[in-house]
């Protein structure tokens, strides 16, 4: 088994970006895999909680507590979070808060990585 | 070096594509990609599928367009989130996302 990390450089709740690196992480995971993912810019904001899960809508916190649920490491970068008004209290339990340091050192100690760009 | 590019878009990935000299090179089309392996423009199929590379189209992203499995070119081989994970960590070193 490996570790792979994916950075999410993505856009809001509805970016396909966002959603395919929901998917992968899970696939990954669910393969055995350790997977570690970091949010950054416009993607932290799917890290507020109390999303309503709408029908055929892009979601973003029901995945992403799956994801954790899974053992997924996952991380955002509380400037970008503060910087749109998100304070941790508002933020899904179990998401780390950090810099960009994180994600780097994620890299280095990871066997691939896909870094999903902005939009 | 084993280079897998996800191709994700159908417009403004193609020029970035012809400036990579890679030993080894997967194309992997996902979201929007996918029509690289599926459309035909004035009866010609997309400039990507002549590259020297291994192709590769995510299946559920074909599904979601309206695509089958026949509607598919031929260099290209579909495979669903499962077997991609696999081709990451069994397939290639470095991965790029365009």
């Amino acid at each position: 088994m490996g570790t792979l990390t994916i950075g999410c450089f993505s856009s809001f709740i509805g970016s396909m970006n966002l959603d395919f690196a929901f998917k992968l992480a899970s696939a990954a995971a669910d393969k055995g895999h350790k997977v570690n993912i970091w949010f950054s810019g416009n993607a932290t904001t799917v890290t507020k909680k109390g999303q309503k899960h709408l029908k055929d809508y892009s979601h973003g916190e029901t995945p992403l507590r799956e994801l954790i649920e899974k053992g997924v490491e996952v991380c955002t970068c509380e400037a970008c979070n503060l910087a749109r008004g998100i304070q941790k209290p508002d933020a899904v339990e179990g998401v780390q808060w950090n810099a960009m340091q994180w994600y780097l050192a994620k890299i280095y100690g990871s066997d691939r990585v896909l870094h999903i760009g902005g939009e | 070096m084993k280079l897998a590019v996800f191709v994700s878009d159908y417009r403004n990935t193609v020029d970035t594509l012809e400036r990579l000299d890679v030993e080894d090179l997967g194309i992997v089309f996902v979201q929007n990609g996918v029509n690289h392996a599926a459309v035909k423009e004035n009866g010609e199929p997309s400039p990507l599928l002549q590259k020297k590379a291994r192709l590769y189209a995510l299946s559920e992203d074909l599904q979601t367009r309206g695509f089958t499995e026949a509607d598919v070119d031929g260099r290209v081989k579909v495979i669903d989130m499962g077997e991609l994970v696999d081709i990451i960590f069994n397939d290639y070193e470095k991965l790029a996302w365009l």
